[in-house]
């Protein structure tokens, strides 16, 4: 479902993230909301839900330039 | 990642497989609170190395027992079974050395011979499936390993026959769990069509001199009530990582989606500033431009977006406007 208005997104790949899941330099997002992070999200993972992206993103993201990885349901 | 980007973040990338596809490729999830997963998680996580909740409490030593046996494949519990009969059969067998242990048959001693193993063997056997025919019976000390055999297969047996039940199953509660997210589906599509007719409805009667601008008030602050929750719905729906809808279904239900905000907008357009401010219709109207941004994140497929995005600013300037 990749259509031209979002190939300027880099993508990482899955083996990047179990590469690299115990690496404190890769940060995990997990922008599904706060019930699904409960229920389940890949280990390490932080939750931020698109809301919330806006007002708590520096809160939770300290660092700018830090390598993160977002990922959310499937549906792209 | 997008927003991401624009709050300053440089090096943010996506992860396009998700949740889902996190999960597909039987990679590890983990819980808030560390539970085993619902039904949801494929086997592999029920197997031996499941993680369990920290022990904070003493448990008592049976339902460590009870869990210890539950956490066991079927095969590992047959194995564990026959290990048991066969292991209570070598005893029984060599206990036949003495004098007054072992087994009698017919009232004879049961020998250390080779027809003498099989004997036990099939002792054994008599014993732990608790069937005791009783043409064999044991005698000293080995009566005390019967009893504990009998009871210790039984046990073993019964997680075995309730292994295979459970597995039955939980297979059913997945099923069931599917029906009824597709059925949810379809309510919500049958729902949305239902408010996208009421509201063309409305906007329909904005010409009208002769209709009562209250009561088309009243009619739009249920029809915007409805739409919330229905978008609500839909919301819960697609943020259901296991079950991803179909594309159809999820194209058909935000097309119906674009159309209810366009009706919405034109519902709302007729009607005069001063009637248009209630609490209602303004708190309806406020969550569903939150809840149609959120739809229309980056967990949509963009294809359907942009048409909806459209509507989306439509309807959250209308929203601003009114509050």
């Amino acid at each position: 479902m990749t259509s031209a208005t979002n190939s300027s997104i880099a993508e990482i790949s899955r083996e990047e993230i179990t590469k690299r899941l115990d690496d404190p330099t890769l940060v995990i997002v997990d922008v599904l909301p706060a019930e699904s992070y409960a229920a389940a999200h890949i280990p390490g993972a932080r939750s931020l839900p698109l809301a919330e992206i806006e007002p708590h993103a520096r809160e939770l993201l300290s660092d700018r330039d830090a390598d993160i990885a977002v990922y959310c349901a499937k549906f792209t | 990642v997008g927003l991401l980007r624009d709050l300053g973040y440089t090096h943010v990338r996506h992860y396009r497989g998700g949740l889902a596809g996190w999960r597909d490729a039987g990679n590890r999830v983990e819980s808030r609170d560390g539970a085993p997963e619902p039904i949801v998680e494929p086997t592999p996580a029920l197997g031996p190395h499941a993680r369990r909740p920290p022990a904070a409490v003493r448990r008592p030593w049976g339902a460590v027992l009870l869990d210890l046996i539950e956490r066991q494949s079927p095969a590992r519990l047959f194995a564990l079974w026959l290990s048991v009969i066969l292991l209570s059969a070598g005893v029984y067998w060599l206990a036949g050395l003495s004098e007054h242990h072992g087994l009698r048959a017919d009232g004879r001693r049961v020998e250390t011979s080779l027809a003498g193993f099989a004997t036990a063997v099939y002792f054994s056997f008599v014993t732990a499936t608790s069937i005791g025919y009783g043409d064999v019976v044991p005698v000293g000390g080995v009566r005390a390993l019967a009893i504990a055999e009998a009871v210790s297969g039984l046990l073993v047996f019964g997680a075995l026959v309730a292994k295979f039940v459970s597995r039955r199953q939980d297979e059913l509660v997945r099923e069931i769990h599917r029906v009824t997210f597709e059925e949810r589906l379809d309510r919500v599509q049958t729902n949305l069509h239902l408010v996208l007719s009421e509201l063309q409805a409305i906007a329909a009667m904005c010409g009208d001199e002769s209709v009562h601008l209250e009561r088309v008030r009243a009619r739009l602050e249920s029809a915007a009530l409805v739409f919330a929750s229905e978008l609500r719905a839909i919301h819960g729906l697609l943020y259901r990582p296991q079950w991803a809808a179909e594309e159809t279904v999820l194209g058909a239900i935000l097309a119906s989606l674009a159309g209810s905000f366009g009706a919405l907008a034109d519902a709302l357009a007729c009607l005069p500033p001063s009637l248009a401010r209630t609490p209602t219709l303004d708190g309806a109207l406020r969550s569903s431009a939150r809840l149609a941004r959120e739809i229309c994140g980056e967990c949509v497929p963009r294809a359907y977006a942009p048409a909806l995005t459209v509507w989306m600013d439509r309807i959250s300037e209308m929203a601003s406007r009114i509050g």
